[in-house]
This record gives C-alpha cells, sequence and structure tokens, in this order.
C-alpha cells in the first residue's frame, strides 16, 4: 500500500497540468458502481467566485496524486462532465451516495455510517488504481467507541446500495483509528480473505 | 552558474567595446530544458531581449556580444516564455506526483550552451533535467 488519502483531503485540491497551470480544483468524487474503485472527479472553478465546470476528470487521465495538488498532463484530458457520469450512473444498486449510510457485517451487525471514504493509491497512480481501501465510520452507539473516527478496511468487492454497505464480519477486527497504520490493517485483511477464498 | 550571480552583470559589444545593456532576467523553455535567452535593462533602444544564440561569451565579469544588433526584439515564442506567468523564481514546485517540495529559490545553468543544470528550492536541490513545465500556478518537476 503505497498511498492513503481520505477523500475529503482531496475535494478543493488544484487539478494542475504538467504545464504548470492550475485548470480546476476538486469539486467532488465519483466513485465506480458498488463504491469500490474511483471512476472520476468532478471540477470546480479556481477562485473565489468560480462554480462547478461543465467538465469532469477521469481517474485514467490522472499522472499524479499528492496531498498538494492533482497533476494531469494537459487540460485537453478533461472529459465532458456528462460523458464522465452516463457511465457510473445507471440504475440498480451501487448507485447513490456512499456517504452516511449505514455499516452493517454479513452477521447483521451494524458498526456504523459512513464518514468519509480512505482512497489507497497502489504504485504509480498512472499505471495503477486508485482503490476505495476503506471507509471512516463514525461508530454505532452499540460499539462503545463514543464519538471517536474509526478506519474500517475493505475487501476488494462490497456490496453497497444507497442505504446500506455490507462488510465481512472480520473487517471489525481491525477497526483502527490511525491513518498511518491502517495500511497495514488493510493489506493484513486483505491477505487473511484472500487466505479462505 | 547561478541566476542570482549573474543578473545586473552588464553585457558589452565586442565590436565597439560599449555597454548594450545589464542582465536583467533569465528566459526559460522548460520544454528545451535551458536557458533561452536573457533579458536586458538599460538598453540604447526598445529592444531588451538577448537570445542565448546571440552571446559570444557568458564571461565572470561581463556578457560579450559580437554588436549591440545581438540585442533584438522579442518574438512570439520568447514574448511568451517571458511573461510573468512563466518566470521560475520565487514560485511554488510541485512534482508530477503531486506533490509540494518548496519554492524555487535559484537555478543554476550551464553558461556555455544555457542548459539548466540544477534547480534550487527551500531544501532541496533538483536536477535541472527534472523540470517539466512552467506555469502561472506553479513550478513542475518530475520526482
Amino acid at each position: 500500500m503505497s498511498t492513503l488519502i481520505r477523500a475529503s483531503e482531496l475535494v478543493k485540491l488544484p487539478v494542475v497540468t504538467h504545464g504548470g497551470e492550475d485548470v480546476a480544483q476538486i469539486k467532488d468524487v465519483v466513485y465506480a458502481a458498488h463504491g469500490g474503485q474511483i471512476e472520476s472527479f468532478t471540477l470546480a472553478g479556481r477562485g473565489l467566485f468560480a462554480g462547478p465546470l461543465k467538465t469532469a476528470l477521469p481517474w485514467g487521465k490522472v499522472t499524479g496524486l499528492g496531498t498538494a495538488a492533482v497533476i494531469i498532463e494537459s487540460e485537453d484530458d478533461l472529459v465532458p462532465l456528462a460523458e464522465a457520469l452516463a457511465t457510473s450512473a445507471h440504475d440498480g444498486p451501487g448507485r447513490g451516495d456512499v456517504l452516511n449510510s449505514q455499516v452493517l457485517t454479513d452477521q447483521g451487525t451494524a458498526l456504523g455510517t459512513v464518514s468519509d471514504v480512505v482512497i489507497g493509491i497502489l504504485g504509480d497512480p498512472a499505471t495503477g488504481q486508485a482503490d476505495v481501501v476503506g471507509y471512516e465510520i463514525l461508530p454505532a452507539e452499540t460499539m462503545n467507541k463514543g464519538k471517536q473516527r474509526l478506519l474500517i478496511p475493505l475487501p476488494d468487492t462490497i456490496a453497497a446500495s444507497g442505504e446500506h454497505l455490507i462488510v465481512p464480519a472480520s473487517a471489525s477486527d481491525y477497526l483502527t483509528d490511525d491513518l498511518a497504520h491502517f495500511g497495514s490493517a488493510v493489506d493484513a485483511f486483505r491477505a487473511q480473505l484472500g487466505e479462505k477464498s | 552558474m547561478l541566476f542570482s550571480e549573474s543578473t545586473g552583470r552588464k553585457v558589452v559589444s565586442t565590436a565597439d567595446a560599449s555597454t548594450v545593456g545589464f542582465i536583467s532576467g533569465f528566459v526559460v523553455d522548460p520544454a528545451r530544458g535551458r536557458v533561452v535567452a536573457l533579458t536586458l535593462t538599460k538598453t540604447a533602444g526598445s529592444a531588451s531581449m538577448l537570445p542565448f544564440s546571440g552571446i559570444a561569451a557568458f564571461g565572470v565579469d561581463a556578457v560579450t556580444v559580437a554588436g549591440a544588433d545581438a540585442v533584438v526584439e522579442p518574438d512570439e515564442k520568447l514574448a511568451e516564455l517571458d511573461s510573468k506567468q512563466h518566470t521560475i523564481l520565487k514560485k511554488r514546485a510541485l512534482t508530477t506526483a503531486g506533490y509540494e517540495v518548496g519554492s524555487v529559490r535559484d537555478v543554476e545553468f550551464d553558461p556555455a550552451d544555457g542548459t539548466l543544470v540544477s534547480i534550487q528550492l527551500d531544501e532541496h536541490t533538483w536536477d535541472g533535467k527534472g523540470l517539466v513545465g512552467v506555469g502561472s500556478y506553479a513550478v513542475m518537476l518530475r520526482p
């Protein structure tokens, strides 16, 4: 696991070309159906009074993703917004907001509600993919964790609707509150799932 | 040679030994990774751009040119590279991986042909070959 970033930290990051121009900033993250991967970013203009743009940035065009900026080759890499949304916005399960949906284990225990999404970038962003590796959750009252936000690792594929996310019961063993150690928790959790299957 | 130590150096014509002007700035073409021209102040006419090819020698005390006609009006390409948004000094530096690595303090170049040798940031020194682009927002560097 090379880089872990909270999705909320991506919002408002400038989109900078290799030419050093800031052409836009991230407005929101569009997840592929079933919430497992990033599909694209919607964009807003730079500056105080700039509104949303009619273009979007497909994940495949991102060449660098760091704490200071999202890097693309040139402004030509942006695509019309409708085109970017067309591929992900179809009816049926998987559609809807990931945030605030309830996290349930397959045993029927509610772990909490999603407050943020943790994105992991595996290898070089130009060739690698951005995977949703976990969620930050606001724990359910029954967890006796108070208001402290917890990070929960996710398997590669999950079942998600607008209301619920279903995770294996064993995911609750890997809950952590520290993003720095979260990468190893994800790796351990996925390794354990791999052994079972 | 550093941008900072050569700024202000006089430019002398070898034809009549007169001072043509003083170096006020450097025009960098990131695509070629080199200094392509110098901008001069206190020139006789309105022309103030000295293309690197017009330099006879980049000496320690002065830059020599064959004649005052080496100083020209900038063509379209040079004018664009000279515009404020393409200046390199004091601009924030980002890697193409998206991390900020400081701001550009100084640039070292080869006085023989203008090739960029290194880019000096607040705490790092970057290989001059790593320069990808210079825009209004940032100087882009290859990690």
